[in-house]
């Protein structure tokens, strides 16, 4: 009896003990390796997500730009960005929610694709994808970790000088746009906004290096200049139909995030502006029943950014934009038509037509976009306050203000040109923090994690205040 | 050996042949103390075999051979007897109970019970009455006071979780949590609550399940503070162990029965005190021309004349003056069902404010336990049912506890013993805690941050309950019971706007939750020889549970149901010799060999619907209104195969060395790094032995020291990076490196991990003096955790949040001081005192470095709401609170030109430090013939914590001391230009004294708009007197005519009666978030809540 009891101890070990312990550790619910295309599809969703958002944690730039105005927590209306973390929050879902995963699935192509054209043309949309990315981090922060970015060998990355970067970028956008083959295999419907058509992405490469050639115009001048005639020369955005929107779904998690953060969430968060009504009704806007709802009186009216506001008295977002399906929307043909007259002003060879004829096309291509007619857009454009020819003020106020309208609902890139362009002017918040917030300051973490750089990059650009002005923003 | 064995033939076989007459002696054992007879007392003839034992009588009758001289009578708990056999055939003998004797014997690591003088280490036994006689359902929480070097954190959730941390927090992003073993059964004490909850943002707080303990089950708890105790346990004592033993049937039949009633009340010093100044708003901007603190520009009785409204949109109290004579339109003017229906009211503060929320529940716990032991083996049955109400209305915790243990002895020497415990735990209408809960409304949060002072409670009762009377009778309005007084707009049945009806959240918006769980053990010993033991044990904790979250139809939030269910195993296969010998007279070596095989596995799902719920009051998966998205499923496995050995070598009972290995391999380290050894020495000199014979006021002395290396393995999973995988996008194939639900993060794993290592040194003296009147223990001790398994926090621009790395390391030093003392001892009057005191500090010394030498220095544990971090910091306390701070000049805070603070200019200042400076607890009790009162006094000196709801509370004027008056004597609400507002102290930069008046007219002034986070810290110490128990026991006299009834006790019991001092206003500064690491934050902070309980207990 002792001796079986005895010689079943270790047998029973022997039975109970894993041989190769470490097999256990494989997460029988996560996989190891995933397609290109998945990664692709999320990090685009990822990029499109954060520039839409209207969450005040993340993107307040509506607010900055006084489109919209909080209602009772009027903290980002007031410049104050660091309660709720936001330079943390827009920095991280930049690096790793969209080029930490557009990185992951460029090395996934490499394997996964085996068609080499089909390959060169994934890459170059990926990569304009990431260039666009970039753009957003520059133009928000200053010089940012760049060279020394997304590698996970180095966890005290260098920031680089943010014009150095943007000329890189330049280079990239040329690279890619060289890259892309019409007639050859490419993402198909992993990409969200063009189904993967090279012609189409050709066409949104060379829209966005007019955008960034224009963006570094008195940073840069003559990379400006030439970046942008060679865009032109290359085809650019003809028509609305070639807007870059992305098409959210009814269903949750895929709608809309405004449709989240105003009308899932059943919070009345946010007003019109008095910025931008006052402006819209001065010059009879078409856009604004397409912009904001009535206010009790049955007129369009804002709060006075800075100032807690009743959300019943005044305008509110209106609904078509507040819907689960309604598009993002990253770059369009307004955008371009508002870029080439401007690039007219500045002497560039930017094709046939003039400034005002650009600017006309602009205008009506967003009233048109927005969902007005051509009649409106026509009767707009006849008046003296908004016709090219008669309105007053500079190009920069002209283009500035229309562009800065037809950029409603985009505040991120309505802030960068608006910073650029210097108008319109906008009144100073109540009660503001700080200054007229010129950038992000960098956030809190990189203060504790990597803050050698940090200090360097905060001496490089003049102080990391919100009020330092960055590199393409001259006056 | 062979010579041994021969001697031991020699030995049996003159054992056999010394006696043969016979003659039998019978008698009766009685407790001296009281003259009941004892049974089960164990008689033995002196140097014969066999014995017998007393009845239930207490008699015995015992052979006795003829050479017999002696008797030796022994019971558990009292003093042995050795009786001369004379003439008489009759003895009867009279036993005093013996304190010191239990004490004498300490349960060690394993379960392996050693004589005091041969433990070199810090161990503190508890009788089981000091987690039973409070009658607290919570063993953990129970302990608070008691035992030096523990720390004891609690919240004031109803079944919320409670934190056990001994020596301080060693591991600076992993598990800390002391290990609980019962009866050799490691006990699961996972944290069940989201990474939401733990950060404040909200979620249910689900308690940890070392909760479904039966205390009244429990004979004893040891407590092994350091490494070098608990080393045996391998990685998962390095966090100290705490030895549960439960009751083993002792000789004759025992029944014992509880039956209590507890009555809570909330206490008010935790919770705030209202203004009754002024009503709903923030401030003058509503109206007509934007000035008034009313709306003005709203018809509501459609007269065509525009009528006075209350800012019903706002949640504050920044409004209109009250004034009986003012009618305005409140939110009850716009409910239908209400008698104010339409009507303007007078604008007066609420008679019943949101204290009126917190009920006063009754509570009962019943228990029974009946035990018995024979000459073959011994049972205990133990059931336990505990039914709690909490303070919130729909709260209700109710515990089931059965146990049962038998051992049976199949042979003199082979034993067999099982033991069971069942329980079952279901929760219903936990409370929400955090910020804002998408799912978990936390009423606290609402009554301490965002209220309207004009809105009483009780009337929003009645609306709701007349709004579910109004929907049973006409299903048109079903799923409209939510009548909240915070609409979004001015017309009947307006959807809410930031708040739900209080009463309807509680009712409608509840979750569930039932956990079963078994815990349990087979074991066989066999008796090789009478110095060596043989055991193997099979030992499994499991438990299966389900939560289910619910969001009804009306709610502010999206409808939504969800389920998690979770199952998790673990088992334990052992196999332990071990041995004890007396080498010599003076020379004793015992020592143990085993074999340790522990499995887990963590198995869950969670679903929850998507986008709403279809139809209203069906909580089910199907019944979303998208289709809903992939559950989240997790499987995760470990395995650690430990060998261990340990040997005590004892020199007349006065020396002592002993010396433990183990190693372990783990499945969650990569291979080649996964296995690790944890050795630990001790020694120990029991310096009284020496001095016995001259030193009679030294009853007790032992000096030891030990060292010991423990370590931990790492997480599972994360040696490999992984992906996520999210949602389609219609039709679109999506995965992502960064986690697309819930937590969102990227973190790097590592393939090169190798085990942390925690390396801990211990000096201590224990003493008595004066007959044992006078103990002291004292502990001094250093533990140096290196080589930490951290997600190191890096530059994001990595692509990632945090990458695991072996990096930084965390010293804990401090100081234990145990004192207990009789001052009075007689037959009548006894009065005990017992001191316990605790005092670590840690210090994180280092973290992160590259090879380049770039360091990061800081570690961000947990970001929370208001830009508040806990971090490990580079030279500073584990656990410092970083904020913006003040701006100061010569110790004075800088005022601008606005008259407002000037605030630092990052928002990484340490404002805090989370740790206690020291914590202790003194229990005084006084027996006087048959009644006893005893008191506890749980004091907690320094450490900060950061308080969201001042930050948020008095920023929306709730507070009376919003509404003050200001330096000049009059009331700061009013315009600066009318004399109010309210002067900030400080300096200008210039270092002279600010005289700008800033406003106080509407928000902003007071609270986190205007000030930093600094402001809101508050030092978190407090004396509290924890516990008092009165008891009364029936006389023996009395008790005889009982008949089979051997003791009635009757005591009442008082639990946090009384915060005699702290420094956090309007809250309980013990009330954290949650279970874990990340202390000194609160949030939607529920008040404490006094406990009065009655209880009766009667043996049989």
């Amino acid at each position: 009896m002792k001796k079986i009891l005895l010689a079943l101890v270790p047998a029973l070990f022997m039975m109970a003990c894993t041989k190769d312990l470490e097999t256990l550790n494989v997460d029988p619910k996560k996989p190891l390796s995933v397609t290109s295309a998945s990664l692709f599809t999320r990090a685009q969703h990822n990029f499109v997500d954060i520039i839409t958002s209207a969450n005040v944690n993340r993107n307040v730039f509506r607010l900055i730009e006084q489109q919209w105005q909080e209602t009772t927590y009027i903290d980002e209306s007031q410049y104050d960005f660091q309660t709720r973390e936001i330079p943390d929050n827009f920095w991280d879902i930049f690096y790793r929610d969209v080029l930490n995963n557009f990185e992951a699935s460029r090395k996934t192509m490499a394997v996964d694709i085996t068609d080499p054209a089909q390959l060169k043309n994934q890459i170059a949309i990926l990569d304009i994808m990431e260039v666009y990315s970039w753009h957003y981090m520059v133009t928000t922060f200053g010089n940012v970790p760049y060279t020394e970015a997304l590698n996970t060998g180095n966890a005290f990355p260098k920031y680089d000088d943010a014009l150095t970067v943007y000329r890189a970028l330049l280079t990239r956008l040329d690279l890619d746009i060289a890259a892309l083959t019409v007639g050859q295999p490419s993402l198909g419907a992993a990409d969200a906004i063009y189904a993967g058509d090279p012609a189409q992405w050709r066409k949104f490469a060379n829209s966005l290096k007019l955008k960034m050639a224009i963006t570094i115009a008195d940073a840069d001048n003559a990379l400006s200049r030439t970046a942008a005639e060679s865009a032109i020369a290359s085809g650019v955005f003809t028509a609305n139909t070639d807007n870059a929107k992305f098409p959210y779904v009814s269903a949750t998690p895929n709608t809309n995030p405004v449709w989240v953060d105003l009308v899932q969430s059943g919070r009345k968060d946010f007003v019109a502006a008095s910025t931008i009504t006052d402006i819209m009704n001065t010059l009879n806007d078409p856009r604004r029943p397409l912009f904001f709802t009535l206010d009790p009186t049955g007129n369009y009216s804002g709060g006075t950014p800075g100032r807690s506001s009743a959300y019943s008295n005044f305008s509110h977002p209106a609904v078509l934009i507040t819907t689960a399906p309604f598009p993002g929307n990253i770059l369009d043909y307004a955008e371009v038509q508002f870029l080439l007259a401007e690039a007219r002003e500045r002497g560039y060879n930017a094709g046939a037509l003039t400034a005002s004829a650009y600017y006309t096309a602009a205008v009506t291509a967003s009233i048109l976009d927005w969902g007005g007619t051509a009649a409106d857009a026509a009767t707009y454009l006849t008046q003296g306050s908004v016709n090219y020819l008669t309105a007053s003020g500079t190009y920069k106020e002209k283009i500035g203000t229309q562009k800065w309208l037809a950029f409603y609902n985009r505040g991120v890139d309505a802030w960068v040109d608006q910073r650029r362009l210097d108008f319109p002017v906008l009144p100073e918040a109540e009660d503001a923090l700080s200054g007229f917030p010129n950038r992000l300051t960098y956030p809190v973490k990189e203060q504790n994690v990597n803050n050698v750089n940090r200090s360097a990059a905060a001496a490089a650009i003049g102080g990391d205040v919100v009020e330092t002005k960055l590199f393409f923003d001259k006056n | 050996m062979k010579k041994l064995i021969l001697s031991l033939v020699m030995f049996l076989c003159l054992a056999g042949t010394a006696y043969s007459q016979n003659r039998t002696i019978t008698g009766t054992v009685t407790g001296k103390e009281d003259g009941m007879p004892l049974p089960g007392v164990t008689i033995k003839v002196v140097g014969a075999p066999g014995g017998a034992v007393t009845s239930t009588d207490g008699k015995f009758s015992i052979t006795v051979p003829s050479g017999g001289t002696a008797l030796i009578i022994s019971y558990l708990g009292y003093i042995s007897q050795t009786v001369r056999i004379d003439a008489s055939n009759t003895i009867n003998v009279s036993l005093a109970s013996d304190s010191k004797a239990l004490s004498e014997v300490v349960v060690t690591a394993l379960g392996i019970q050693r004589n005091r003088n041969q433990v070199a280490y810090a161990a503190q036994t508890l009788d089981g009455t000091a987690v039973s006689e409070n009658r607290s359902p919570n063993l953990g929480s129970s302990l608070s006071g008691k035992v030096s070097g523990l720390e004891i954190r609690q919240n004031n959730t109803l079944g919320g979780s409670t934190n056990v941390v001994i020596r301080g927090v060693k591991s600076m992003t992993q598990n800390n949590q002391a290990l609980f073993v019962i009866d050799g059964v490691p006990v699961a004490n996972n944290n069940m609550n989201t990474n939401d909850q733990q950060t404040g943002i909200g979620g249910y707080d689900y308690g940890n399940p070392a909760s479904d303990i039966n205390p009244d089950d429990v004979e004893s708890i040891t407590v092994l503070k350091g490494a070098a105790a608990s080393a045996l346990y391998g990685s998962r004592g390095s966090n100290g162990v705490i030895l549960v033993t439960t009751k083993k049937g002792k000789s004759g039949l025992n029944i014992t029965v509880n039956t209590g009633l507890t009555l809570g009340v909330i206490d008010k010093s935790t919770f705030p005190k209202y203004q009754k100044k002024y009503g709903g708003g923030y401030g003058p901007y509503y109206g007509t021309d934007e000035s008034n603190y009313l709306v003005d520009n709203v018809d509501i009785n459609g007269d065509g004349i525009p009528d006075l409204v209350a800012p019903l949109t706002e949640d504050a109290s920044y409004g209109q003056k009250f004034d009986p004579n003012l009618l305005v339109y409140q939110w009850d003017a716009f409910d239908p069902t209400s008698p104010n229906f339409g009507k303007a009211t007078p604008w007066v503060a609420a008679a019943n404010d949101p204290t009126t929320f917190f009920e006063k529940p009754l509570s009962n716990n019943q228990s029974i336990v009946i035990s018995n032991s024979y000459d073959k083996g011994s049972f205990k049955l133990g059931y336990n049912r505990d039914d709690q109400n909490g303070i919130l209305p729909n709260s209700n915790i109710q515990k089931n506890v059965v146990n049962f243990g038998s051992t049976y002895k199949i042979t003199d020497r082979l034993t067999a013993g099982a033991d069971v415990n069942y329980s079952i735990v279901k929760g219903r209408g936990r409370y929400g805690t955090g910020y804002n809960g998408e799912t978990a409304y936390n009423p606290a949060s609402n009554f301490r941050q965002w209220w309207q002072t004009n809105v009483d409670i009780k009337e929003l009762e009645a609306a709701y309950l007349r709004g579910k009377d109004r929907s049973a009778a006409n299903p048109a309005f079903i799923g409209k019971e939510n009548i909240t007084w915070n609409p979004a707009d001015y017309s009947v049945g307006s959807a809410p706007i930031f708040w739900d009806n209080p009463y309807f959240s509680r009712y409608e918006n509840f979750e569930t939750d039932s956990r079963e769980r078994v815990i349990g053990n087979v074991n066989m010993n066999y008796k090789v020889t009478d110095w060596l033991n043989l055991m193997g044990r099979y030992s499994l904790d499991t438990y299966h549970q389900i939560q289910e979250e619910r969001m009804a139809i009306g709610s502010l939030n999206v409808p939504m149901y969800s389920k998690y269910y979770q199952d998790y195993t673990e088992s334990n296969i052992d196999f332990l010799a071990t041995f004890n010998k007396q080498l010599s007279t003076d020379l004793n070596l015992s020592g143990l060999l085993g074999v340790n095989i522990r499995k887990q596995r963590t198995q869950s799902t969670y679903a929850i619907t998507n986008g709403g719920l279809g139809i209203n009051g069906i909580y089910s998966l199907n019944n979303s209104v998208n289709a809903i998205e992939g559950p989240i499923e997790v499987d995760a496995k470990r395995e650690v195969q430990g060998i261990f050995a340990g040997a005590t070598l004892a020199y007349k009972n006065t020396y002592t060395l002993d010396a433990t290995i183990r190693r372990d391999a783990s499945s969650t380290l990569p291979k080649g790094n996964n296995s690790y050894y944890y050795p630990s020495v001790s020694a120990g000199f029991v310096f009284s032995e020496l001095l016995k014979e001259e030193k009679d006021w030294l009853s007790y002395g032992k000096l030891r020291a030990n060292y010991a290396q423990v370590g931990s393995d790492a997480p599972i999973y994360i040696t490999q990076n992984t992906y996520n995988i999210a949602t389609p996008f219609d039709g679109r194939a999506q995965a992502s490196i960064s986690s697309t639900r819930g937590l969102i993060e990227a973190i790097l794993a590592n393939p090169n991990l190798k085990p942390e290592q925690s390396r801990s040194k211990e000096i201590g003296v224990e003493a008595s003096f004066f007959g044992s009147r006078l103990g002291l223990d004292a502990t001094y001790y250093s533990t140096k955790t290196v080589d930490q398994i951290l997600p190191v926090k890096v530059s994001t621009a990595t692509g990632y949040d945090a990458m695991y790395q072996n990096a930084g390391s965390v010293v804990n030093k401090g100081i234990e001081l145990s004192l207990n003392g009789s001052p009075v001892k007689t037959s009548n009057f006894e009065w005990k005192v017992n001191v316990n005191w605790t005092r670590n500090r840690n210090e994180v010394t280092e973290l992160f470095k590259d090879d380049a030498g770039n360091e990061a220095t800081n570690l961000s544990i947990a970001s929370f709401q208001g830009g508040i971090t806990v971090n490990a910091t580079l030279d500073q306390p584990y656990g410092t609170i970083r904020g913006k701070d003040f701006v100061y000049l010569n110790g004075q805070k800088v005022i601008g030109a606005n008259g407002r603070y000037l605030q630092s200019e990052t928002s990484n200042e340490v404002i805090g430090n989370m740790n206690a400076k020291w914590t202790g607890g003194i229990n005084n009790s006084f027996r006087y013939k048959d009644f006893n009162l005893s008191f506890l006094i749980d004091v907690r000196k320094g450490g900060s914590v950061f308080s969201l709801d001042q930050y948020y509370g008095l920023a929306t004027g709730m507070y009376e001391e919003t509404a003050g008056l200001n330096e000049l004597g009059n009331e700061s609400r009013l315009p600066i230009s009318q004399g109010g507002g309210i002067l900030n102290e400080g300096v200008y930069a210039d270092g002279t004294p600010n005289t700008t008046r800033v406003p106080n007219d509407e928000f902003g002034s007071y609270g986190y708009r205007r000030l930093p986070d600094k402001a809101f810290v508050y030092d978190a110490g407090y004396i509290k007197l924890r516990e008092v128990i009165i008891g009364y026991s029936l006389p023996k006299t009395f008790i005889q005519k009982l008949g089979p009834v051997k003791g009635v006790d009757l005591s009442l019991i008082g639990r946090n009666l009384w915060i005699i001092h702290k420094n956090l206003p309007n809250a309980d500064p013990e009330d954290g978030i949650s279970f874990g690491n990340v202390q000194g934050y609160q949030v939607g902070s529920y008040p404490s809540v006094r406990n009065y309980t009655v209880n009766l207990k009667v043996r049989f």
